[in-house]
């Protein structure tokens, strides 16, 4: 039964990688998950569209509904082209015109007082349902709007109607300069960021304890190193995240692309975001060492506890510590010079998010950018090593906790 | 004489204040069947463990063939830890492959060599059943299996038998047979004096960290005078076995 055709136990990380992707691609809970959002991006896309379909039609079919009508107008403001136009019967006074209402001659009444600006206009109608109801108010509104429109110019009637049309041109540093389009593109590494920690934070954390759990660790280390086994496990990461993210885009990007009016998504030309490669290449560093630092430290949380149960109450203060932050977004881009910003930009377990939204938001100079990259650079190389040691020696505690002291005393 | 594959030299090993292994030194000649023999606790996993370079030694040297062991160091290693486990959500196939090819070997040479040995222990209708369905004689079958499929020239049993059904512990006596046929080394931990008694060619006792008796088997014995390896078992860790049970 011996098999010749064999290598010696060298570079099997692929091996790794490809067993670690595949046993996780053939999980249902997997693909419950990674469908989960995109499922409910879907869905809330799909309610939105049917919402606003819905909403359209009713408006439309309330412009188009004729229902009687009566105003009593002491403001003088309604004009006769107006009372015209709209069919209104006059009612000589308020009495009349609620009698008129709930004896059913009349759908609807309109007491117009003389002064606007400090008296109310009363609206009696008949009850066409809580949302219907609102029709009222729209009407007279609209009959007010047209008479005092009629009594002005086409110009002052745009500006009290608020129809006139804006277009703004910013510069920086004497350039044309798009604030929110210039966010976008950095800003995607720091949604990118988000995703894969909300989705992945636990399978990270958990991805070293099956092997302590399951008892199959004292196989592993006699037959791979220790590290090839934690680097294929976080490649294998990468790659299921990548999955993941495509995942949830594929969805908005058909999105935008089908139903962009349907979803009141702002139109925006893609082909006008603006493309800073020196913003990109900074958030791409970010991206990579926070994605590498925050896999070291809940790899190394993993390796250190008995259970994946025990290993889920660290997520949680991990979770805080990496989006935390985010409750001090406004301070991040107006005021990115205080000492607070500052702190939370450099110390490793917090920087992630204010880093990545300083350089998406524009606030971030280069050396910062390279110092947090730096920082965060260093930690993950501490924390991946950290996650190393501890599996390596840390393996065998099946029922304990590991001290941190004991596994550094040991020699390598 | 031939260079020793496992040489032991003057051992010491302490968990915190504990000492496990006071100075232990010994060594298998390639081809022989090695018994490392002991009661509960006085340190024979220890020692495996360290000679495979899974716990550092606090003092001494552990080498085979020549060296420390490390996994890259080209050394067909078969190792059956007294900890059992394997994958438990993945197929059998799946984690026999798995460890096939960590051990070297291509993909389809390992999926053979599983499914072969499938057939061998009758669980060629468990291939594609996940392991946690298996029942735990099945486990260790494939536990076995995964142990000797790179072929091993060290093939390393702590406590095989923990846990066998009389046939399945048949089936390892013969594949240990077979190992020693094809003259790989087998290093064999175990307190069944009657598995030694069969296999084993040379024997070391430990006792509270240290060497009690080293030597053939029949050098052994007659240390003790001809008592049978039960006997000598009992003398050794009477007392041991005693204040366990009242414990």
């Amino acid at each position: 039964m011996a098999n010749k055709s064999r290598r010696l136990p060298v570079h099997n990380l692929t091996t790794v990688f490809r067993f670690e992707v595949m046993r996780t691609l053939k999980k249902k809970s997997f693909w419950i998950m990674a469908l989960a959002f995109p499922l409910l991006i879907g869905a809330i896309i799909a309610i939105v569209f049917f919402s606003n379909k819905t909403t359209q039609k009713a408006v439309s079919e309330t412009k188009n509904q004729q229902f009687s009508l009566g105003i009593t107008d002491k403001s003088g403001m309604i004009t006769q082209a107006v009372f015209d136009a709209y069919k209104i019967k006059q009612i000589p006074d308020r009495v009349s015109g609620i009698s008129d209402v709930t004896a059913g001659k009349l759908d609807a009444y309109f007491y117009v007082p003389t002064n606007l600006a400090t008296q109310s206009i009363e609206i009696h109608a008949n009850d066409v349902g809580l949302f219907n109801n609102s029709r009222y108010q729209s009407v007279v509104s609209s009959i007010l709007s047209s008479s005092a429109s009629a009594t002005v110019s086409s110009d002052v009637a745009m500006v009290l109607q608020n129809r006139v049309k804006y277009e703004s041109t910013t510069y920086k540093d004497g350039k044309k300069y798009d604030g929110f389009k210039q966010v976008i593109a950095p800003g995607v590494f720091l949604v990118m960021f988000y995703l894969v920690i909300a989705f992945f934070g636990n399978q990270m954390l958990t991805s070293t304890t099956e092997e302590k759990e399951n008892r199959v660790i004292e196989m592993i280390l006699t037959t791979i190193e220790a590290r090839t086994l934690i680097i294929g496990k976080i490649l294998s990461l990468i790659v299921l995240a990548t999955i993941q993210i495509c995942l949830i885009l594929i969805p908005i990007v058909v999105a935008y692309m089908f139903a962009r009016s349907q979803l009141s998504i702002p139109d925006i030309d893609l082909r006008s975001i603006p493309l800073n490669p020196a913003r990109i290449a900074v958030g791409v560093g970010l991206f990579m060492s926070s994605f590498l630092f925050f896999t070291g430290i809940l790899t190394s949380i993993g390796a250190a506890v008995p259970t994946a149960k025990e290993a889920g109450g660290f997520l949680g203060i991990v979770m805080i510590m990496i989006f935390g932050p985010l409750y001090a977004v406004t301070l991040f881009v107006s005021s990115p010079h205080t000492p607070l910003v500052t702190f939370l930009s450099y110390f490793p377990l917090t920087a992630p998010i204010p880093l990545m939204l300083r350089n998406a938001v524009g606030n971030l100079s280069y050396p910062a950018a390279i110092l947090g990259i730096t920082i965060l650079s260093i930690s993950a190389v501490l924390a991946l090593g950290l996650a190393i040691r501890l599996f390596r020696y840390g393996a065998l505690e099946y029922s304990r906790r590991l001290n941190i002291r004991e596994i550094f005393s040991r020699k390598p | 004489m031939k260079q020793p594959i496992v040489i032991v030299d003057h051992f010491k090993m302490q968990f915190g204040s504990t000492t496990v292994i006071e100075d232990l030194s010994f060594n298998v000649q390639p081809g022989e069947t090695f018994g490392l023999l002991g009661s509960n606790g006085s340190g024979k996993t220890t020692t495996i463990r360290a000679l495979l370079g899974i716990y550092p030694p606090t003092g001494g040297t552990l080498t085979v063939s020549g060296k420390p062991y490390k996994v890259d160091s080209g050394i067909r290693l078969g190792y059956l830890p007294e900890e059992r486990g394997l994958y438990k959500k993945e197929k059998v196939i799946d984690i026999m492959v798995y460890f096939g090819q960590l051990k070297g070997m291509t993909h389809n040479a390992a999926q053979t060599w599983s499914e072969k040995y499938l057939e061998r222990v009758e669980l060629t209708d468990k291939r594609d059943v996940r392991l946690d369905k298996l029942s735990g004689g099945q486990q260790q079958k494939i536990q076995l299996g995964i142990t000797i499929m790179n072929d091993p020239e060290l093939l390393i049993l702590d406590e095989p038998t923990k846990g066998f059904d009389p046939v399945n512990r048949r089936l390892l006596m013969t594949i240990i047979e077979e190992h020693q046929n094809a003259g790989a080394t087998v290093i064999f931990v175990t307190h069944q004096m009657e598995e030694v008694e069969r296999l084993c060619d040379r024997i070391i006792l430990l006792k509270d960290g240290k060497a009690e008796a080293y030597g053939s088997v029949v050098d052994v014995k007659k240390s003790f005078g001809g008592a049978s390896l039960d006997d000598i078992f009992l003398k050794v860790y009477g007392e041991q076995i005693e204040e366990a049970s009242r414990a």
